[in-house]
């Protein structure tokens, strides 16, 4: 725990933690203080002014709160009428040339100046000359969409390009009115983290060209999920709405503060993964191209395995540790070898040295910690040997090609358990469908062996089955979730006082 | 037995099966019209046949075809199939048959014998009347029963309460009436209410019992279930109540056999207290002498009225709005064509009565028709009264039902017995 | 607190109103009144003779929908959501899209109204900030005999002219 200090606000005295600037200290403590230009990870710049509070005695009688730190026994003003008027003074000023285009603006719901302005504003403008006009729907690439009007010129967006990628595409170019957000001649935005600044921006100058006008942000619920797209395992939020008449679909994924995984960011790719969680998905068992029940589906795999001969159980390194221990045990049950084999999942060099990581397996970590084997000669031998595959969610389509795929089914029979309706599986002559990893809740270890729980966010309106509730209906022994914790932690170490319910929301580093 | 005799059974029987039926189709639109008239609207006038409407008649035949079309729902649910079934014919033909013991015309002298005008000639009509009346509430028990429904259910026991509390002052008031006429029959009674009581007013039930009058007729306004002791149907609580699972023609036999009831009720008024067939002042004894002088005034009278009738076709039968060549008024001069052509085949019928013998078969017939179109006309206006009252009073609390029934009624009627009973045996 | 209080005389105490029949008789003579000068001459019933008379529609009526336009016939409606968002019977559903002329930045590509769920509240037309949504085609009757046909579209909203000159919508207080 940091050092508390005791400071004062409007009079009434807080305790908060050292070290940090008054708008954090303050705000952590439920008090806002308003602001544009700070972020806590791209630090403070002092340029939007929005954040003057007033100091009582000692120093100045007006500070930016960003630029000064909390200290003991500080005198903080910030309900003053002095302070008001500067507030609604300085958002006078922001609005002069901004178009308020609110009822076009994706922003609105969510935006810092509606806010501001409704609380600290509120009245007419008074500009009698006409706006400065600038250039709306500019392409910034990567699927950043600029509009200059809107933009406050808190520099966020070119901080984050600066500090945070060090790629530097964006800059501020002229001075007063005339200022504005731009990139430089043919150099869009580049990198992996573009769509950030979308987040980052404070008000609808930045807009993600993906979620463009798809949905007003108040029709939305938000989630907290893991994102499923590499070993990091951002922590995210789950922006999904239900139309009326409609599913229950995913809208966007924005990054969630965690300072242990992610801290305020995620890579572009997977902001875009949510697009899985809608689209192709497997909705109804398939038994050689002919949809059935669910409960025929079962039937009709009990048999597969009363006719096999041998049987191999292919898993995921995506699944969750409750889903792989009940496969696993699934598979001790049926006596077939169990594979983890992933290394299709693994893009060497992808990687970078900030979030991005090679292994796209979402918890790789697990299969080890639960022994499970992942070769590629364990594998194919196991397979060779066997007359059945059932195939939980592995993509092996990312190691094999088409014909290579073709060859290793020769004459094998094969179930895929899945959530997505591939070409893969459509090789399968069973199909089961399963959530995906919105729609179930679980726990899985990062590359950082930082163990992550999460919660179920999504429910379609057909809401397929968890996989381990599959691995149960297929004979599996662990049929509820305190079963699959108990046998967790006999079979996992690190694992021993495993308990859903006491993993803090940052995750949990395993020794 | 002649053939004579088998024609008059024939049509006595007719009579007392049709009429009613009839009547259905005469109560349902009087009871739409009126309520439209009564509340300032026009009721139901579009249905039209090549555009006659008959003043809205035929917007019944639209009815019943629609209910006749209907899909008959019997719900799942329901596991008492045959009793479900079988209540809505119970509360109509206990309806229907309960008119048959009502006379409708004295009694037929033709060749010296005598033919009694009435559907079955018994001589307790009177208990006949409150028997058959007291069984229909069966029907309505059985249909909320069977219905396994909250609300037919809720809607059958309120029925069953108030047709216990409300039957017997009706009996009671019929007792002191009983005792003034000294008869159980029929249509003695309404052959005593001919005579005149100090000679010039007619010695009518109302008259002699008005009390009694009263009390009979709110305990036959609740017996039918009509306004305002219609709560065993309550819309607004128990939303139809005992009817409340009856779709398409089973619920139009409920519907329908209300209507009987409510003609039958108002035969029965009108035969106890409004002297029957009865025309007043004019005797049977006194018509059959005078048959020729009525026949040649009914002469006179029947142009004259309908000159103002055909005033007020041509007045209210047309469009209240601008349009062109008004169809209305074109239908409206063929009613009155019609209604000219009838008048002109009565009055040759009535000529041909003036040319027969006096006293003779033909004026016993001609006062026998003329007696039937007063009964009915009677019934007509005692149906118009049911009507009036249902769009002018709403419906009682059930606890004031019961208390009128128990702590009003009752005593009232009980009351009437021995003053009538003291004065009958005074003036013996 | 000094609540003004106003005592109403309660009737049915005295002994005529309890006789019940002299009020029965009072309020028989009333409907009789009523249904005799009908009967006499119906020609002055307080009813209108619908559908042959229809009713005068005023400005202020809340009709059926229909999407505004600009001079050009393009759809004023820029898909901010608002009505969607106010509508109490979430009866609207739209589809934003980008538009491509420079009238606006986003327009509606799906607008559907299902007027079997609109209960005609209005909230639409004032949520609007652009004037794009208007009750004012005098349509109040809206028939048909099957639901689909129920749910307006984008191009049936635009068709529908409106039903009164803009001075007067503007006087109707709208
Ligand atoms: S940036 Fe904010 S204030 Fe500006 S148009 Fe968008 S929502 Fe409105
Ligand atoms: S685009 Fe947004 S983040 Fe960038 S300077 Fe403008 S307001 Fe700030
Ligand atoms: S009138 Fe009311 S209910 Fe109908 S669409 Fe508009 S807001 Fe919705
Ligand atoms: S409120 Fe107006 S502009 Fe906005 S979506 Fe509705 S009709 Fe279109
Ligand atoms: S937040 Fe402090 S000046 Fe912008």
């Amino acid at each position: 725990m940091a050092e508390m200090i005791k400071l004062f606000v409007n009079g009434n005295e807080v305790e908060v933690e050292a070290g940090k600037n008054l708008i954090d200290a303050i705000g952590a403590v439920g008090i806002e203080i308003p602001h544009l230009c700070y972020h806590p990870a791209l630090g403070a710049d002092g340029n939007c002014r929005m954040c003057l509070v007033g100091l009582e005695e000692g120093g100045p009688p007006l500070v930016p709160a960003c630029k000064t730190p909390a200290a003991e026994g500080m005198k903080v003003l910030l309900d003053a009428d002095h302070i008001k008027k500067i507030q609604h003074d300085v958002l006078e000023f922001q609005l002069i040339n901004h178009p308020v285009d609110c009822p076009v603006c994706d922003q609105a719901g969510e935006c810092s100046l509606q806010d501001y302005y409704m609380t600290y504003d509120g009245q007419k403008s008074r500009m009698t000359v006409p706006q400065v006009t600038k250039s709306k729907k500019m392409d910034f690439g990567c699927g950043v969409v600029h509009d200059q009007e809107r933009c406050v010129l808190c520099g966020r967006c070119v901080r984050f390009c600066r500090q945070i990628t060090r790629t530097g595409e964006l800059g501020i170019v002229n001075r007063t009115d005339t200022a504005r957000v731009a990139i430089f001649p043919g150099r869009p935005l580049d990198n992996r983290y573009a769509v950030n600044v979308v987040d980052l921006c404070p008000v609808g100058a930045m807009t993600s060209a993906d979620f463009r006008f798809k949905q007003r942000v108040w029709f939305m619920k938000k989630e907290r999920g893991v994102c499923h797209g590499c070993s990091r395992g951002c922590n995210i939020t789950i922006d999904h709405n239900r139309e009326k008449d409609q599913d229950d679909l995913i809208y966007r994924f924005r990054p969630l503060f965690n300072e242990q995984v992610n801290g305020y960011f995620i890579c572009d790719e997977g902001r875009l993964s949510y697009r899985d969680e809608n689209e192709n998905r497997l909705t109804e068992a398939r038994l050689s191209k002919t949809t059935i029940s669910l409960d025929r589906a079962v039937t009709a795999s009990l048999k597969e395995f009363k006719r096999a001969e041998g049987i191999v159980i292919l898993i995921s390194p995506d699944c969750s540790l409750e889903q792989m221990v009940s496969i696993k045990s699934l598979a001790e049950e049926l006596g077939a070898p169990l594979s983890g084999f992933s290394d299709g999942y693994i893009k060497k060099g992808d990687g970078d040295d900030y979030l991005i990581q090679d292994d796209k397996a979402a918890n790789r970590a697990g299969l080890t910690a639960l022994n499970i084997d992942s070769s590629q000669s364990a594998f194919e031998e196991a397979l060779a040997k066997a007359g059945l595959l059932i195939n939980f969610n592995n993509d092996l389509s990312l190691f094999y090609d088409e014909s290579s795929l073709k060859k290793l089914f020769k004459e094998k029979r094969v179930i895929g358990v899945t959530s997505r309706d591939t070409k893969l599986f459509q090789m399968a002559n069973l199909v089961i469908p399963v959530a995906s990893f919105t729609e179930y809740s679980g726990s899985i270890i990062n590359c950082d062996n930082i163990l992550q729980t999460f919660n179920r966010a999504i429910t379609k309106n057909d809401a397929p089955l968890d996989m381990s509730e599959v691995a149960a209906l297929l004979g599996g022994p662990l049929k509820t979730n305190g079963d699959r914790y108990d046998k967790l932690k006999k079979i996992v170490v690190s694992l021993n006082d495993f308990n859903p319910d006491t993993i803090p929301a940052t995750g949990l580093k395993l020794t | 037995m002649s053939l004579l005799d088998i024609l008059l059974v024939a049509i006595r029987v007719a009579f007392a099966a049709f009429v009613p039926l009839c009547f259905i189709a005469v109560c349902v639109w009087m009871e739409r019209r009126g309520a439209g008239f009564f509340q300032d609207r026009a009721g139901p006038n579009r249905a039209n046949i090549f555009g006659f409407r008959a003043a809205g008649l035929v917007q019944n035949l639209a009815d019943g075809a629609k209910l006749f079309f209907k899909e008959d729902v019997i719900s799942d649910h329901i596991q008492h199939k045959f009793y479900f079934v079988i209540a809505p014919l119970i509360v109509f033909f206990t309806a229907v048959v309960s008119f048959a013991v009502v006379p409708f015309a004295d009694t037929l002298v033709l060749n010296g014998k005598s033919y009694i005008m009435q559907g079955i000639p018994i001589d307790i009509g009177i208990l006949w009347f409150l028997a058959l009346a007291g069984f229909g509430v069966y029907g309505i028990i059985l249909a909320g029963w069977s219905s396994t429904n909250k609300y037919g259910l809720l809607g059958s026991l309120r029925s069953t309460a108030q047709v216990i509390s409300y039957e017997i002052p009706m009996g009671l008031a019929i007792v002191s009436l009983l005792v003034v006429y000294g008869t159980v029959n029929l249509n003695g009674m309404a052959q005593f209410q001919g005579q005149l009581l100090f000679g010039f007013i007619p010695m009518w039930g109302i008259i002699l019992q008005p009390v009694g009058f009263l009390i009979f007729v709110i305990a036959a306004f609740a017996e039918t279930n009509r306004t305002p002791f219609d709560l065993a149907e309550g819309e607004s609580e128990i939303v139809a109540g005992f009817h409340v699972e009856y779709s398409a023609m089973k619920f139009a036999i409920f519907f329908m056999g209300e209507y009987i009831a409510m003609f039958a009720s108002s035969a029965i008024i009108v035969t106890l207290y409004f002297g029957g067939y009865q025309i007043p002042f004019l005797s049977t004894d006194t018509l059959i002498t005078y048959a020729k002088p009525v026949a040649f005034l009914l002469m006179l009278g029947l142009p004259a009225g309908m000159y103002f009738f055909a005033g007020w076709i041509r007045k209210n039968n047309v469009s209240h709005y601008p349009r062109k060549n008004d169809p209305r008024v074109y239908e409206g001069n063929i009613y009155i064509k019609g209604f000219w052509g009838l008048v002109i085949l009565l009055e040759l019928i009535l000529f041909a009565i003036l040319l027969c013998k006096s006293g003779g078969a033909a004026a016993h017939i001609f006062v026998v028709l003329l007696q039937i179109c007063t009964f009915l006309m009677k019934v007509t206006m005692m149906i118009f009264v049911y009507i009036w009252v249902r769009w002018t009073l709403p419906r009682f609390r059930y606890d004031q039902l019961q208390k009128i029934g128990w702590q009003v009624l009752l005593p009232a009627a009980l009351l009437n017995i021995f003053i009538t009973s003291a004065f009958v045996v005074a003036l013996s | 607190m000094s609540a003004k209080v106003k005592t109403l005389e309660r009737k049915g105490s005295s002994l005529a109103e309890k006789i019940y029949f002299v009020e029965i008789f009072k309020g028989m003579a009333t409907t009789f009144g009523h249904f005799w000068r009908n009967l006499l001459d119906n020609s002055n019933l307080y009813v209108r003779h619908y559908p042959e008379v229809e009713p005068e529609i005023p400005v202020r009526w809340r009709g059926r929908h229909r999407l505004t336009s600009h001079e050009d016939g393009t759809v004023k409606c820029v898909a901010c959501f608002m009505c969607q968002t106010n509508c109490p019977a979430e009866c609207i559903s739209i589809e934003a899209g980008e538009r491509l002329d420079d009238k606006a930045e986003k327009m509606p590509v799906k607008f559907n109204i299902d007027l079997l769920e609109c209960i005609y509240c209005g909230y639409c037309v004032e949520a609007c900030p652009l004037d794009a949504i208007r009750m004012d085609t005098g349509i109040y009757s809206v028939t048909d005999n099957n639901r689909e046909s129920f749910v307006l579209g984008l191009e049936e909203l635009l068709q529908t002219p409106g039903a009164f000159s803009e001075e007067e919508y503007k006087k109707g207080g709208a």
